[in-house]
């Protein structure tokens, strides 16, 4: 099972960085065949755009870790254990009750879209959203995993001298 | 204020406020505002995804971080440090001065603070610690301050992410950056030798002459980037976003085929470390594109607008009110958090109070990333102090002097708005004021 796990997060990270590394070689083409062949392809822009959607709610459900996000955790880190511990799991039920209010119009409103295809490449725009359906499945599992965790006593956040993924 | 914004507003604070990620709390907040006021639930994906999918420049941002990523591992910033050292490392405060060149050279291939410091940086605090030259926490304060030059000189992801909610050229943004980075730049080098000559800071051992050719001839291929994004953007070659992915071609050529510094499996961890921060950004910006819609049709910013109209505030007052508000924001909050979310809020007041947004921008930038600086939250102080062990204490009793010199030349820049949009006019911008 943990092995079965670890292998799927492998996976998904390399899905992330072929992911990016498509977005980068898509851009490449797009330059290369505007200035050297003279020949300005369009299709580049809207693969981008699609993979750019996918990288981000893809990522967001199965490689970035809940203490990777960029979060505010001044107050969270400087309060008592167990005065953080009712914060997580407040934060990770918010989650939970977001996700599943807003599930069904979102997934409604998706489905929607397969009238609707993207003007060059004609992808059904459904097909482009249907990440963001996946995203809030793996987001609400994540978290109420995690809930869980909290609630039984395990799993505190402790503060960590490692800086997170924050690039600016 | 209806309801359904205060709600917003105090969901948005509380989650946010007891550490659920922004990006969730964002869009948790905007949920409970499309509840109250019975709309349709879907608008929040909506407007997120749409607002992704149709914003072509933001891709700009994952593309940056990449390029900045492969400069740190494949030897360019060893490089370009060598080359600092045999140019400025014979004055008084020589490594000092070192630091903060390195970091004008690395900002204009790079668009990141942290990347700054996380690379360049660290590396020029080993060498200025080693025998106990300078103290460490010195050695830390002036990287972290030379770091904020990185987003300030195009490229620039702070940038980006501003054109992004403000509607303005990245262009003409990139041009604004560059005279202000250069001035600061300047400004930290004169308090770096006035401090050196205080307190008696070593200078480096003289490069000879002789050896200047090599160590040059060895960083040129990288000191042409700077130039070569320049050229592209205002040669009218590339666009601004396809010069991000330009300079991850060049420095992935340069440190894979010129340099031979780049194994394969190394550049798999670069791009899966680089999905990861796009990711973790691309969901803040989706919950701020949101927020942001709300904000608007909430009618936020021009009721704001019509009230300091209304007060008949100088638009200096103002500028000077929102950048104290911003400092006092940014000693709090994450740099992204800040562009993303609260700038929008006083860009139709700009707009009508007459002040240029191509300024307001450059200024916004520079005020967030001495944010990046300032305690308790200061995201600099964190990546220096996770990678050179040095404490943080120790850095933030140095890093004092250097943020009140900083702020002293934004306020310089706010007070001349000339620096600012002279490259830019020169180029062709017309301020609409």
């Amino acid at each position: 099972m943990k092995t079965a796990y670890t292998w799927f997060l492998k996976i998904s990270e390399s899905i992330s960085a072929a992911m990016l590394a498509a977005l980068f070689i898509a851009f490449i083409l797009q330059i290369f065949s505007r200035y050297v062949l003279n020949d300005p392809i369009a299709w580049t822009v809207e693969a981008c755009l699609t993979i750019w959607v996918w990288l981000v709610f893809w990522s967001n459900s199965f490689v970035v870790k809940h203490d990777e996000h960029i979060t505010f955790d001044l107050l969270y880190f400087a309060v008592k254990p167990n005065i953080r511990r009712i914060f997580a799991l407040i934060g990770s039920l918010a989650i939970m009750v977001g996700i599943a209010v807003s599930i069904y119009p979102t997934w409604d409103w998706i489905d929607f879209l397969r009238i609707k295809r993207s003007t060059i490449l004609f992808i059904p725009m459904r097909a482009v959203f249907s990440i963001y359906l996946i995203f809030m499945v793996a987001t609400f599992a994540i978290y109420l995993v995690r809930f869980i965790k909290l609630a039984k006593g395990q799993n505190l956040d402790e503060p960590t001298s490692s800086p997170k993924e924050e690039v600016l | 204020m209806s309801l359904q914004f205060a709600l917003c507003i105090s969901t948005l604070l509380f989650l946010a406020g007891i550490g659920t990620p922004i990006g969730y709390s964002t869009i948790l907040a905007s949920i409970v505002y499309l509840v109250v006021a019975g709309q349709d639930i879907a608008l929040a994906a909506e407007t997120a995804l749409w607002g992704l999918y149709d914003s072509f420049i933001i891709l700009a941002v994952p593309l940056f971080i990449v390029a900045a990523n492969i400069m740190n591992a494949g030897t360019i910033s060893d490089r370009l440090l060598s080359f600092c050292i045999s140019c400025v490392g014979r004055f008084r405060g020589g490594l000092g001065h070192v630091n903060v060149v390195a970091s004008l050279i690395f900002s204009g291939m790079s668009g990141s603070a942290i990347a700054d410091a996380a690379g360049i940086g660290k590396i020029i605090i080993e060498m200025m610690t080693k025998g106990n030259r300078f103290p460490p926490g010195y050695a830390a304060a002036i990287t972290a301050a030379s770091a904020t030059i990185g987003p300030i000189i195009p490229p620039s992801i702070p940038m980006v992410m501003y054109a992004l909610v403000s509607d303005q050229s990245i262009g003409y943004l990139f041009l604004a950056g560059i005279i202000p980075g250069l001035f600061i730049g300047l400004i930290l080098m004169a308090l770096n030798f006035i401090l050196a000559t205080i307190r008696n800071f070593p200078k480096d051992e003289a490069v000879s002459l002789r050896e200047m050719p090599k160590i040059t001839l060895n960083a040129f291929p990288a000191l042409l980037m700077p130039g070569i994004l320049l050229y592209g953007i205002y040669g009218g070659i590339v666009t601004p976003t396809e010069a991000a992915a330009v300079a991850a071609t060049y420095a992935l050529l340069l440190a894979g085929f010129f340099y031979r510094a780049l194994k394969i499996s190394t550049l798999y961890e670069i791009f899966v470390r680089s999905a990861r921060s796009s990711a973790t950004i691309g969901l803040v910006i989706a919950g701020a594109l949101i927020l942001n819609y709300i904000v608007a049709s909430e009618n936020i910013p021009s009721q704001l607008s019509n009230y300091l109209v209304g007060l008949d505030i100088h638009p200096l007052a103002f500028i000077l009110g929102v950048n104290l508000l911003l400092l006092f924001l940014g000693t709090l909050l994450e740099a992204t958090t800040i562009i993303l979310v609260i700038i929008p809020l006083f860009i139709p007041a700009c707009g009508d109070l007459g002040i240029d947004l191509i300024h307001f921008g450059v200024i916004a930038v520079i005020n967030t990333m001495i944010g990046l600086i300032t305690p308790p939250f200061g995201m600099l102080l964190f990546v220096i102090n996770a990678v050179t062990k040095i404490p943080l204490k120790d850095i933030i009793r140095e890093t004092w002097i250097f943020m009140a010199v900083l702020i002293s030349s934004l306020l310089v820049l706010i007070l001349f708005p000339e620096i600012v949009l002279w490259l830019p006019q020169k180029f062709g911008y017309v301020s609409s004021y």
